[in-house]
């Protein structure tokens, strides 16, 4: 080890307590930021570089670094995101957190040739602005520099097996194999475009289900999980709930309802259309059943799942599935339990002389 | 109306007996009171010889539910017979518990 080094390493000694500070802010403003944009990303990483790191690189290039602060990767932070546009999005967020060193930093994944694959990633060299931290006693804070490297999940991986066999083999890859890693690149960069163009369709669809929703033409929205959640966003099911909580003055207790997808769907309902059918041609009867089960109770408390159930109910009878289908719909919400039985026996009884259930046969 | 807590390794177990209504909601709500603390726990309301729940023990069992999800605990209701399983139908409560 020559002096050079030495000299390095024992200001990388000396600066280690403030570069783990560092680590920590870093970390930490990294993750505030993403969640007040509320994004979601695989992960957010920080690694200080090893002595035994640091020795290795030096061994390699240290007569290119003057002083310890040449070297802008002792500390490294890692965004991983799911969508390529994400990793846009959060170096946009990056650029407004920290200073960047633009002379320093470099977008990877620009670099390719037309005709060429490989590592794609975007660095930024950064310092952390005064406006995150500022301590008097401790101003290296702000004046390190370290380096943010945002990728997708599937760059990260493109990267983590091309470093493993790059570097753990310990003998010159034939140009034959690095073709076909790089082959791959080319594969998961048209997968990750694939995987944006995708979720872009899916929010626009989102968005034009919400508005046929909010539009009344249901019959044009073909019933599955994320429209039935759209269509429950409305409380559709609210009027009949609170029409049944008057009966003893209850009070209504919110649950999520998209259990019931499986049901209305096992009903015959294919649009949103046919759910808001069946709940108006059987409001009556889920009421009058609802009256006669709580109407000689005193049970004040009610969850406004009741509503929906009810209307199951009565269109599981009023479609002739009896004692039978009853037992499956308990089956369905509630898991299977022997006791379902008794209780399809005792709904079935409760609810097989209402007259609006004649009515609705 | 009885309230026996027993914790169980990763367990909160509450053992229910006789008949939670009104009149008892008051003491049984002041003995369910360690599961509202319980952190990280799988907390099971053992009704095997709870006989009657009015709309004041549905109240403790929704408290019990509504601070466990906060703390990183989840509730099973275990063994309720019929007439209890028949207000949790009509209440809609049966949506909220997972009951075993």
């Amino acid at each position: 080890m020559d002096l050079h080094t030495e000299m390095l390493l024992a200001e990388y000694d000396a600066q280690l307590p403030v570069i783990q500070r560092l680590q920590q802010i870093v970390k930490d403003s990294l993750n505030q930021a993403i969640d007040r944009n509320g994004m979601m990303v695989t992960a957010v990483k920080t690694r200080v570089k090893t002595r035994e790191s640091l020795v290795g690189k030096l061994a390699l290039k240290g007569s290119k670094y003057h002083s310890l602060d040449d070297i802008t990767d002792i500390l490294g932070a890692r965004v991983i995101t799911f969508y390529t546009d994400d990793v846009d999005r959060i170096a946009a967020m990056a650029e407004q957190l920290f200073d960047i060193d633009w002379e320093n930093s470099v977008d990877k994944r620009r670099l390719h040739d037309l005709d060429s694959f490989g590592y794609n990633s975007l660095h930024y060299i950064c310092r952390l602005p005064k406006s995150i931290v500022d301590d008097p006693d401790c101003p290296q804070l702000n004046t390190i520099r370290f380096e943010l490297q945002l990728r997708t999940t599937l760059q990260h991986a493109w990267a983590s097996i091309n470093h493993d066999i790059g570097y753990k083999t310990g003998v010159e890859i034939p140009r034959e194999y690095l073709r076909q890693i790089n082959r791959l690149a080319g594969i998961l960069e048209m997968a990750d475009d694939e995987f944006s163009r995708i979720r872009t369709e899916i929010t626009d669809y989102r968005r034009r289900v919400q508005q046929l929703v909010q539009n009344g033409q249901l019959d044009e929205v073909q019933l599955d999980g994320d429209t039935f959640h759209s269509y429950l966003a409305a409380r559709p099911f609210n009027t009949l709930n609170k029409h049944i909580a008057a009966i003893n003055q209850a009070e209504i207790q919110e649950v999520p309802l998209d259990d019931y997808l499986g049901v209305l769907i096992a009903l015959g309902c294919k649009t949103l259309g046919d759910v808001e059918a069946m709940k108006k041609k059987y409001h009556e009867a889920a009421y009058a059943l609802a009256r006669h089960q709580l109407g000689n109770t005193d049970l004040d408390i009610i969850s406004s799942s009741v509503g929906i159930q009810n209307i199951c109910i009565v269109c599981i009878l009023a479609q002739g599935g009896g004692k039978i289908g009853l037992i499956r719909l308990f089956n369905a919400l509630n898991g299977e339990n022997p006791q379902n039985e008794l209780l399809a026996e005792m709904t079935y009884e409760q609810a097989k002389n209402l007259p609006l259930m004649k009515e609705g046969n | 109306m009885t309230t026996e807590i027993i914790t169980n390794g990763n367990q909160m177990i509450a053992k229910f007996a006789g008949r939670l209504d009104t009149a008892a909601a008051v003491q049984t709500a002041e003995d369910v009171k360690p599961l509202l603390e319980a952190s990280d726990k799988e907390i099971i309301l053992d009704c095997t010889e709870l006989e009657y729940i009015s709309s004041s023990g549905l109240r403790i069992f929704l408290t019990i539910r509504k601070e466990a999800a906060p703390h990183g605990s989840k509730v099973i209701v275990r063994n309720i017979n019929a007439d209890i399983r028949q207000v949790f139908v009509m209440t809609g409560f049966i949506s909220l518990f997972e009951i075993q």
